[in-house]
C-alpha cells in the first residue's frame, strides 16, 4: 500500500510534535545565545556563548546540582536494581500468593511523585516523625534528616527507592517468567546448585532486559524535579538542588531565560548519551 | 539396618527443617518489603482520619487508640480551592490522555501498516519516542513564552497542550507495539470489499484495538495527573491541580499535615483505580514493550 493516505495517519502526530516539541527546542537553542531577563523590560540581545561561558566558569551552582543529579541517579538505579532483582528471583523461585503481592507493589507506581514527597516529609520529620520514633525505638540516635546535606541527599534517594523499587522488581520479575525452560531444568538435571543457575544462566540471560530497565530508569531519575520540590526545596544550602530544579529556578524565578535555555541545553546533550544507548537498544528489537 | 535406617531419616529431617527455614527466611523478607511499600501510603490515611490533637502521638490503630474523625475530609472536600484543583485535574488529564490517544493511535497504526520510504518507519518511531526522553525543563522557557504570547498561561487548555507534549510518543510507540502484534488479515480482507484506509482504521483496527487503547490511555491519564513541573510553571490561581496544591503548601515550614493528608490521599485515588484496573499492561508500557509481562 502506497497510497498518500497513509500520510493521513501519521502527519496529525508529526505536526503536534514539530510545532510544540522540535520548534520549542529551536527557539530555547536560540535563546541560549541571548541575553533576555524578563525582570528588566528590555528585547532580547544577542550575546555569543556569553551563558556558555558563564555555565563553564563562574557558575558552580550548576555544577554541584549536576553532580548531585549523577551521584541520586546512580546510587537510586544501583539500588532499585539489587533489591529489585534479589525480591525477583526470591519470588520467581515460588512463593505462593504472587498475584495479590503483584498487587501490593504495583501501588507505590501510581502515586504521584509529589504524594511520596509528601508522604516521607511528614514521616521524616525530625521531633514527631515515625521513623526517628522508631529508630529511638531501636536505641538509635534520631537522625535530623533535612538539615544535614548527606542526610537530606539520603532521604530523597530513599524516596526514589520507595517508589521505583516495585517497578524494577515486577519488570524482572515478568521478564524471569518468560525465559525459556529448557536451559534451567537443563542445569537442574546437571545438578548445579540454585546459586550456580542464577549466577550462571538466569542472570546472562536476564542481562538485556536489565540493561534496558536501569537506562529508562536512569533516563527518568535524571528528570528528578518533584522530590526536591516537595521535600527539600534544594536545602539545607544548595546540598539537595538538581539540575532541572535549578534550571526551573533560574528561568521561572529569576527570569533569567537567556541563561536557563543554556544550560537546559548542556543537560538535554547530556541525557542525549542515556537515551541514544536506549533508543538503539528498543531500536534494535523492533 | 536400623542404624543406617536412622542416619536416612535423620539426613532427611535435616533437609526439610533446612527447607523450612529458607522458606520462613524468604516469607520475612516479603513480610519486610511488604511492610515498607505499603506503610507511608497505610500511615498517610491514619494521618488524614486522626483527631487533630493526637496528630503528632504515635498511636495507629483506629477506634482503639484514638477516635477516628471524618473532619479533616469534610473540610478539604467542601473547600472551594479543593474542589476547583479537582475538577481541573480531571478536566486536563482526561482531554489531554484522549488527545493524546487520538493522535497516538493514528500514527501508530500507520507506522504499523504502512511502509514510509524516505524515512523508513523505525526511524519515524524511534525520532518519535525519542522525544519522551528529552528533560522536560529543556522546553519549559519557550512554552512560558509561547503560552504567554497567545495568552494561555494558567488556562486548563494550555496545560493540556503541554501535557500532550510528553504523553504523545509515549502513546505512538505503545499503539505502535499493539498494532504491531495484531493480524493483518482481517484488515486486509476488509480493503478487499473496498474499504478506504481510514474506514479499515475505524470499522475494523479500532474496535479490536480497543483494550490497548485503554490502557494506553488509563497511563496518559497518570502521568497528566500526577505531573507538577509544567503545572507550577503555567499556572497562577486558576488553572491549578491537587499536586500544585500539594507543592505549594509543602513550601511553608508550619504545615496543616492532616489536611494535606486528605489531599494527597484524593490526589492517589484515581490513578491507583487505573493502575489496579490496567495491571497487567502497566509494566510492559513503562518498559515501553521491552518486558512482555
Amino acid at each position: 500500500m502506497t497510497s498518500p493516505i497513509k500520510w493521513l495517519f501519521l502527519l496529525p502526530a508529526i505536526i503536534y510534535l514539530v510545532a510544540l516539541t522540535m520548534f520549542p527546542l529551536a527557539w530555547s537553542l536560540s535563546l541560549a545565545f541571548m541575553d533576555w531577563k524578563l525582570t528588566k523590560a528590555s528585547d532580547p540581545q544577542f550575546v555569543g556563548l556569553d551563558n556558555f561561558i558563564r555555565l563553564f566558569t563562574k557558575d558552580a551552582r550548576f555544577w554541584s546540582a549536576l553532580s548531585f543529579t549523577a551521584f541520586y541517579v546512580t546510587v537510586a538505579a544501583a539500588i532499585e536494581l539489587t533489591l529489585g532483582l534479589i525480591l525477583a528471583v526470591i519470588l520467581a523461585s515460588g512463593i505462593k500468593g504472587g498475584r495479590i503481592l503483584r498487587v501490593i507493589y504495583i501501588i507505590p507506581l501510581a502515586v504521584p511523585p509529589i504524594g511520596a514527597a509528601f508522604m516521607w516529609r511528614m514521616m521524616l520529620q525530625e521531633d514527631v516523625g515515625i521513623v526517628n520514633a522508631i529508630l529511638t525505638f531501636f536505641g538509635i540516635e534520631r537522625i535530623r534528616w533535612f538539615t544535614d546535606p548527606w542526610t537530606a541527599r539520603i532521604g530523597l534517594i530513599m524516596i526514589d527507592v520507595w517508589q521505583w523499587t516495585p517497578f524494577i522488581f515486577l519488570a524482572l520479575l515478568a521478564a524471569i517468567r518468560a525465559l525459556p525452560v529448557e536451559p534451567l531444568e537443563a542445569a537442574k538435571v546437571d545438578g548445579a546448585s540454585e546459586f550456580k543457575v542464577l549466577q550462571k544462566i538466569i542472570i546472562p540471560l536476564l542481562k538485556p532486559v536489565i540493561v534496558t530497565l536501569v537506562l529508562i530508569r536512569c533516563i527518568d531519575a535524571f528528570k528528578l524535579f518533584d522530590l526536591v520540590y516537595g521535600v527539600t526545596g534544594g536545602g539545607p544550602g544548595l546540598s539537595t538542588e538538581s539540575a532541572s530544579f535549578y534550571i526551573y529556578l533560574v528561568g521561572r524565578s529569576y527570569f533569567d531565560l537567556g541563561y536557563a535555555s543554556a544550560a537546559s541545553y548542556i543537560m538535554l546533550i547530556i541525557m542525549m548519551a542515556l537515551s541514544i544507548t536506549l533508543l538503539w537498544r528498543l531500536r534494535r528489537t523492533w | 539396618m536400623e542404624v543406617e535406617e536412622n542416619l536416612v531419616s535423620n539426613s532427611r529431617i535435616r533437609v526439610i527443617t533446612m527447607q523450612a527455614l529458607k522458606k520462613t527466611l524468604l516469607i520475612l523478607i516479603f513480610a519486610v518489603f511488604t511492610f515498607w511499600t505499603s506503610f507511608p501510603l497505610i500511615w498517610m490515611i491514619i494521618t488524614s482520619i486522626k483527631p487533630r490533637a493526637d496528630i503528632y502521638k504515635l498511636d495507629f490503630v483506629p477506634f482503639y487508640q484514638f477516635v477516628p474523625t471524618l473532619e479533616h475530609w469534610r473540610n478539604i472536600i467542601f473547600s472551594d480551592s479543593f474542589q476547583r484543583a479537582f475538577v481541573n485535574g480531571l478536566i486536563v488529564a482526561s482531554l489531554s490522555a484522549l488527545f493524546a490517544l487520538l493522535l497516538g493511535s493514528l500514527a501508530g497504526y500507520g507506522l504499523a501498516r504502512f511502509q514510509f520510504q524516505r524515512w523508513k518507519n523505525k526511524d519515524i518511531a524511534t525520532w518519535i519516542l525519542s522525544q519522551r526522553m528529552l528533560p522536560p525543563v529543556a522546553v519549559l522557557i519557550p512554552f512560558f513564552l509561547f503560552m504567554r504570547f497567545v495568552n494561555l498561561i494558567d488556562t486548563v487548555f494550555g496545560i493540556i497542550l503541554a501535557h500532550v507534549v510528553f504523553n504523545l510518543p509515549l502513546s505512538v510507540w505503545l499503539m505502535l507495539d499493539f498494532f504491531k502484534g495484531l493480524p493483518p488479515e482481517v484488515e486486509e480482507a476488509s480493503q478487499v470489499d473496498g474499504c478506504s484506509p481510514l474506514q479499515t482504521f475505524f470499522r475494523i483496527a479500532l474496535p479490536i484495538a480497543l483494550p490497548g487503547m485503554a490502557a494506553v490511555y488509563a497511563l496518559c491519564f497518570i502521568f497528566s495527573w500526577n505531573e507538577l513541573m509544567f503545572m507550577v510553571a503555567l499556572s497562577y490561581d486558576k488553572a491549578y491541580t491537587i499536586p500544585v496544591q500539594v507543592a505549594s503548601t509543602l513550601a511553608f515550614q508550619q504545615m496543616e499535615w492532616w489536611n494535606l493528608a486528605v489531599y494527597v490521599t484524593i490526589a492517589v485515588i484515581p490513578p491507583l483505580i487505573l493502575t489496579l484496573m490496567f495491571e497487567r499492561y502497566i509494566i510492559r508500557a513503562l518498559t515501553l514493550g521491552a518486558v512482555k509481562a
